[in-house]
């Protein structure tokens, strides 16, 4: 069925509890301050980055690793891989169980790719994040709490989907990520007002079901 | 459900993938299950059989399948309807003046106070007690007291008939009988202020009793010695389920009145008093069974 939610698949929750310094300085983090992590892989890359912001505004975690795979999950190492590893750091190991609790229910429940064609050979991702945590917004150079749409897609559909978005809505372009990223996608963050982000986020996901529909017009 | 889920769900709809599906294939025609009938069956034990005989109880009823027998239950919803409507009830306020009685309230204001407090039912209103002391022959033998109790049906039913029966049967004694009060919103003790206050050497109380299933006209009737508050249970004898289908009225009046001679002549009542000293009227026969009123008809062909 057209724009119906594929939830995304957690494939892996680990935590460690008490890492090695040496670890915790190769992936990002700070050994003084983070000493238990957390990692996940999940299948789909975009709603992980969304579910790990969530994750900083439940409990006081940092985001300290966040990469996608190249060619995404279909082309996964392992079965375990999926498409992204996220990893977070805390002070104690309590902090990470609750930011991991909040980001399986994120995925769960919130972030997902949607269906563009009713044949899952198209997806789209039209995201609206309505008050932005500590990781994208230090990523998108925005103010924690502020909207922001997180617009992903397939490359000649997301050129054209953030055509639209930026018409039909006041919204300005935080950063665009051209194809191909590291799952062959192309992406998009804009803000504005949250009815803006809003607007935006249809009119792409409406544009990229569009070109799915009607490649050759 | 998130934001993002509620603008996709909408964004669905508006490119019409949210029509209605088609309709479903007509199913194939379903074969009715096996009617299943279950046949009743009469209570085949002989012991219940026997002892349905001399209760209303529901006892041998026998059985339908696992289940009761449809005239069962209905007539077991009816004797229970019977029963709550005889607690609704209320005595009409001028039932007593127009039946010859001097009418009585107890401290109770409406019906609900009179089932939720049954202290205020046991104690006389201010105008009551200034009727009773104006209106009310002093120092009667008896003083008998006709009350709804918690079943005004009954009060109505027989109340009078029963005040009559005893108020001759006693006199036949030659015992004298108080002025005939009728008490509203009574409860058992009230008899022992009222014959504290005309002084009557034993006070008998005529009410209506809590209804029982399919039994919303039975009357209870407690007689004391020597009326005045502070009285208790022990101090009262009682005759229960005075009516049509229990004790007849006759039966219940002699027995009222040879009670209430037998403690003049003992000083005492209730524990103390030695029923064997009774008389012939006073002396148990065996009471034939009770018989169940058939209130409700089940349909053809449903039930037994």
């Amino acid at each position: 069925m057209i724009l119906e939610p594929i939830t995304p698949n957690v494939l892996s929750v680990r935590r460690l509890p008490h890492a090695d310094p040496a670890l915790v300085r190769a992936y990002g983090g700070d050994p003084a301050k983070h000493t238990s992590l957390g990692l996940v892989t999940v299948d789909q890359d975009d709603p992980t980055y969304v579910a790990l912001d969530e994750c900083t505004k439940h409990a006081p975690v940092d985001v300290i690793f966040a990469k996608s795979f190249y060619a995404g999950s279909a082309h996964a190492s392992g079965k375990l891989s999926g498409e992204i590893l996220g990893v977070i750091g805390a002070a104690d190991p309590e902090s990470i169980d609750q930011a991991l609790d909040a980001l399986v229910r994120c995925l769960a429940h919130d972030a997902c790719f949607y269906d563009a064609d009713g044949k899952r050979t198209i997806t789209v991702f039209p995201h609206v994040i309505a008050s932005l945590g500590e990781y994208l917004s230090k990523e998108a150079g925005l103010a924690p709490g502020d909207p922001m749409a997180y617009l992903v897609a397939p490359p000649i559909e997301a050129t054209i989907g953030l055509d639209a978005a930026l018409k039909a809505a006041e919204v300005r372009a935080v950063r665009v990520m051209t194809p191909p990223t590291e799952t062959n996608f192309a992406a998009a963050w804009l803000t504005g007002t949250l009815d803006e982000c809003e607007a935006a986020a249809v009119a792409y996901a409406a544009a990229v079901v569009d070109v799915a529909g009607a490649p050759r017009r | 459900m998130s934001r993002t889920r509620q603008l996709m769900a909408g964004l669905r709809d508006a490119l019409g993938s949210a029509e209605p599906l088609p309709r479903p294939e007509p199913l194939p025609a379903i074969p009715a299950p096996p009617a299943r009938v279950y046949t009743p069956r009469p209570e085949k034990r002989p012991f219940a059989a026997e002892a349905a005989k001399h209760t209303t109880a529901l006892v041998g009823i026998g059985h339908v399948g696992t289940r009761y027998a449809t005239d069962v239950v209905l007539q077991f919803q009816a004797e229970l309807a019977v029963a709550h409507g005889a607690v609704a009830a209320l005595l009409p306020d001028d039932w007593a003046q127009q039946n010859g009685f001097v009418p009585l309230a107890s401290r109770v204001t409406n019906h609900r106070e009179f089932l939720l407090r049954p202290d205020l039912g046991r104690r006389l209103d201010d105008a009551s007690l200034e009727a009773l002391r104006r209106n009310c022959t002093r120092g009667p033998d008896v003083q008998v007291i006709v009350a709804d109790g918690l079943s005004a049906v009954a009060c109505m039913g027989s109340g009078k008939d029963l005040y009559e029966a005893v108020a001759r049967a006693c006199q036949a004694r030659g015992l004298t009988v108080g002025t005939p009060v009728c008490a509203r919103f009574a409860r058992v003790w009230l008899e022992d202020e009222i014959g504290q206050e005309v002084g009557a050497k034993v006070a008998m109380i005529l009410l209506g009793e809590r209804p029982g299933l399919g039994t919303g006209d039975g009357l209870s009737a407690y007689v004391v010695y020597d009326p005045r508050l502070g009285k208790t249970d022990g101090d009262r004898n009682m005759i229960s389920n005075i009516h049509a289908r229990g004790m007849p009225i006759d039966e219940a009046a002699q027995r009222l009145a040879a009670l209430a001679s037998s403690m003049i002549e003992q000083r005492t009542s209730g524990v103390a008093l030695d029923l064997a000293r009774l008389g012939l009227a006073g002396e148990r026969t065996p009471r034939p069974p009770q018989v169940r009123q058939k209130l409700v008809n089940a349909p053809d062909g449903v039930g037994r």
